[in-house]
């Protein structure tokens, strides 16, 4: 397989491959802007070139960081167009508008969007390709392009014997009518989506050529490493760099406004410069901020309006006449992302423009970042996506950037890499919020769940996506499937300074561990099966809830929910997220603190399945993530600083660790769903749910270490 | 001056003793499959084989290793060849692939000392790290790569 190699290719195509590529690109900002019109329209050839070699090149707009998006989005172009899967290469989208998302209106590979946005579109920018390249075919041998076929990136006319390659009409296609409304399969007539292929970045990924930002090489470049305030909020002071005088590599001190980057001839010399820089800082207004304080005000949050996000029935009044009544609290605190590859950026900055190198999860934001820094128009800066080493999140931001570009503006001209250190990734990120919920629940003499009232409070962004909807952070909570006829959910945002942002699965990394966690209460309460009670409530006809049954019902088949083997317990969690409906189901044995997790089967609705193989790594992945914040995953605050460093003390999943998975798919022709995201949720819930079972003691704060409880795996 | 011996090629490198072969690797050799993740030895990004061991590169520095063997993920071979590397594709392992080479190291060095390993030595000898959660294939294709490389198996083209 041609797995292209990325950079420049999209800009480089119009002049050098001679096919179907040619001046069918709409210019993008023009595109953007078109009135009336939801997205931009988008034609094949910003998506698809076929060269006269026979090449396909498919230029995704996901980036690749181990989700699969350069072969799951190819898969849905390849599905329609016919092309032969050994000559696809891959290509990064450039930042330009025409890449947006349908579904959500960004240029960003987050949220599980980049299949289920493109899922229509791409089908039909495939589509389009294979009409264009049967009528040139059919232009060429002088017969209808009815009676052609398309076949392996062959075109064939059956009645006369003739075939012809994708390659040699491509150029005639390029002058072809976009066709704007192409038939497209059904999901029975599909046989490239669901199948499996190989992901096309993993070669690479085995011998050490795949190219990730932090790998990025350059004539000239210079190296540079970082240090800003520890506390959030605070400022630059001073720095002293006569130390660093005596270091022949060492180049430049580049303050900033919260701390100075050092430049170097190579990292290590840089980083040993940084290390005799002396830096002060006005720590700012966070100061006094610690982990305590934090849980107080998360709690304090309880007793203070917020905004209502859902409000059925009269939940006041049933819970006075209920005839049980149950309370709980859940907290979750602070947790980094800890991407494998530490944040980075190449920049260069000269008269004409910039040119930036990196890992992103959204090349336009990173172009802005950098714009801004340079104050010019964001068309001035040019964006040369890598692999990522992880993203979870983290790389959808930009911060990093606009470091580089600051400090390759202070280098005349001579490109300079910025590579944080792991200390640098960990103490200044963009943490998943910590967040609390206070539950009130009511049950009727038949135990029957009638009222719940839920108040979320959490520091997160408050209407993120839905103007004038819910808050934001009370997904998986608002929107809940199950049927409650007195249910109201308040929303609280509170703002504490703390850096906040996208974390694996966002609000759904840990609303569903509180929710899950108080349902199973509740069933417990009422003296019912955790599986029958949640099943009681998803008897109604809205979709969501028949799709997160059959999800119950799955998981619940393959763990023998009925019969734990002796000496085990089950614990349960399912819901809706990301488009996807997904739950899991653990088992586990308890002797005294220690907990071994058994087995760990999960089941997903996705809808149409488009890469099984990569479903399933991306709901095994996806579970590690989760299960290493339900374990351990904590950031703690002191004196206003992250305490935590580096692996040794922000201690992540190890091989040893891992538990035995499985993982199942329900069987779906529905519109595709999200599958990065969703996995990381359930694991907390259910794994708590199962401790309960084994125990009588109820986890309602993470990580499991707090409660004194360890942990090991077991694979037989 | 050091002198290096890194995937059976001698290198002179000119640099402080004190900087690890990680950078050397990465920023004079050009190297970059080998991969910085933590700088303290946690992780095993950086793993390189080093007299047919795995070691973690960013904490060794440069002027101990002087002379000796080091295998870093692009001596393994020419094509991807090495049954490790060929039991990775064939598993789908990598996720983001970050810290791929590391994990693909660390099993070499295992297979060699111990060609058809146990769950509980896998357990002892990969300690890497992998935040996409790709143990489950990791296991599996070391697995795999033990029975390619077992008795009868076709030997890896050495390099």
């Amino acid at each position: 397989m041609a797995h292209i190699t990325r950079r420049e290719f999209v800009n480089a195509a119009a002049a050098t491959v001679g096919g179907l590529a040619l001046s069918l690109e709409l210019p993008a900002q023009e595109a953007a802007r078109l009135p009336g019109s939801p997205h931009p329209p988008r034609t094949p050839s910003a998506f698809l070139q076929i060269g006269e070699d026979d090449g396909i090149t498919i230029i995704t707009p996901a980036v690749e960081m181990g989700q699969g998006g350069h072969t799951a989005l190819p898969m849905i172009i390849m599905e329609e167009l016919g092309g032969s899967w050994d000559r696809l290469g891959v290509a990064d989208a450039p930042a330009a508008a025409i890449y947006n998302n349908p579904l959500f209106g960004l240029q960003a590979t987050v949220g599980s969007f980049s299949v289920r946005g493109w899922y229509t579109e791409l089908r039909r920018i495939g589509a389009a390709g294979r009409i264009m390249l049967l009528q040139a075919a059919a232009h060429t041998w002088k017969v209808s392009a009815n009676e052609c076929t398309i076949d392996s990136s062959l075109v064939l006319h059956a009645p006369s014997g003739r075939k012809c390659s994708f390659g040699s009409v491509a150029r005639l296609a390029a002058s072809m009518p976009i066709p704007q409304d192409p038939p497209l399969k059904t999901v029975a007539q599909y046989t490239v989506i669901g199948s499996h292929q190989p992901r096309v970045d993993i070669p690479d990924k085995v011998d050490g050529s795949a190219k990730f930002g932090i790998d990025v090489s350059l004539p000239d470049m210079l190296y540079a490493t970082v240090k800003t305030s520890p506390t959030f909020g605070g400022k630059l002071k001073s720095f002293d760099d006569s130390e660093c005088r005596g270091i022949p590599a060492f180049r430049a001190t580049v303050p900033l406004d919260d701390g100075v980057i050092v430049v170097a001839s190579s990292y290590w010399q840089a980083r040993k410069a940084l290390d005799r820089v002396r830096v002060e800082y006005d720590p700012g207004p966070l100061a006094e901020l610690d982990s305590a304080k934090v849980s107080q005000q998360l709690r304090a949050g309880f007793d203070e309006p917020g905004v209502v996000a859902r409000n059925d029935g009269d939940v006041e009044a049933a819970l006075a006449s209920a005839a049980k009544r149950v309370e709980a609290t859940y907290e979750v605190p602070y947790l980094a992302h800890a991407c494998m590859e530490p944040m980075n950026c190449t920049a260069r900055v000269t008269d004409e423009g910039c040119d930036v190198w990196c890992g992103t999860q959204n090349p336009q934001a990173a172009q802005a970042a950098a714009a801004k820094v340079l104050g010019v128009p964001p068309a001035r800066v040019k964006v040369h996506v890598q692999y990522l080493g992880g993203g979870f999140g983290r790389r959808g931001e930009a911060d990093f950037v606009a470091q580089a570009v600051t400090a390759a503006k202070a280098l005349n001209g001579k490109p300079v890499k910025l590579i944080w250190s792991r200390e640098e990734d960990i103490q200044h990120d963009f943490y998943r919020p910590a967040a609390a919920i206070r539950f009130r629940g009511g049950l009727d003499a038949a135990g029957k769940l009638v009222a719940l009232e839920c108040k979320v409070v959490t520091a997160s962004a408050p209407n993120f996506g839905r103007p004038g909807g819910p808050p934001f952070f009370t997904e998986a909570v608002a929107d809940a499937n199950y049927q409650i006829p007195n249910f109201r959910v308040t929303g609280l945002n509170k703002d504490l300074g703390v850096r906040f942002g996208f974390w694996r699965s966002v609000n759904h990394s840990h609303n569903p561990f509180m929710f899950e966690g108080f349902i199973d209460e509740l069933a417990r309460s009422a003296g019912r099966d955790p599986y029958e009670f949640r099943r009681a409530m998803l008897q109604h006809d809205r979709e969501g809830a028949s799709r997160q049954l059959a999800v119950l019902d799955l998981m619940a088949e393959k763990a023998n929910w009925k019969h734990p083997p002796p000496g085990h317990s089950f614990g349960i969690a399912a819901f809706g997220a990301f488009g996807s409906f997904i739950g899991t189901i653990v088992e586990v044995s308890v002797q005294g603190k220690v907990v071994t997790v058994h087995r760990v089967v999960q089941a997903i609705d996705c809808g149409v399945a488009v890469h099984p193989d990569n479903i399933r790594a991306q709901l095994e992945g996806g579970m590690v993530y989760g299960l290493t914040a339900v374990l351990r995953g904590e950031i703690t605050l002191k004196n206003g600083a992250v305490t935590q460093t580096n692996f040794n003390n922000y201690p992540v999943l190890a091989l040893p660790e891992m538990p035995k998975v499985e993982s199942y798919i329900v069987p779906s022709t529905a519109a595709p769903g999200g599958v990065g995201e969703p996995g990381t949720g359930p694991i907390a819930p259910s794994l708590a749910n199962a401790i309960y079972a084994a125990t009588g003691t109820r986890v309602r704060s993470l990580p499991l270490s707090r409660n004194s409880f360890s942990y090991k795996a077991v694979r037989t | 001056m050091f002198t290096l011996n890194i995937n059976g090629a001698e290198h002179n490198v000119d640099v402080d003793a004190d900087t690890p072969l990680l950078w050397v690797l990465r920023d004079e050799l050009a190297l970059t499959g080998t991969k910085f993740g933590c700088g303290l030895g946690l992780c095993g990004a950086c793993s390189v084989l080093l007299n047919g061991k795995a070691m973690r590169s960013c904490v060794v520095p440069v002027s101990a290793v002087a002379g000796q063997a080091v295998v870093t993920i692009e001596g393994l071979s020419k094509d991807k060849s090495h049954p490790v590397q060929q039991a990775w594709i064939a598993e789908s392992v990598p996720q983001c692939g970050y810290c791929q080479s590391g994990m693909i190291l660390a099993t070499v060095a295992l297979l060699e000392d111990k060609p058809n390993p146990t769950d509980a030595e896998i357990d002892l000898a990969v300690t890497n790290i992998c935040r996409c959660g790709t143990y489950t294939r990791v296991r599996r294709a070391i697995h795999r790569a033990a029975r390619m490389q077992g008795p009868g198996a076709p030997k890896p083209e050495k390099v």
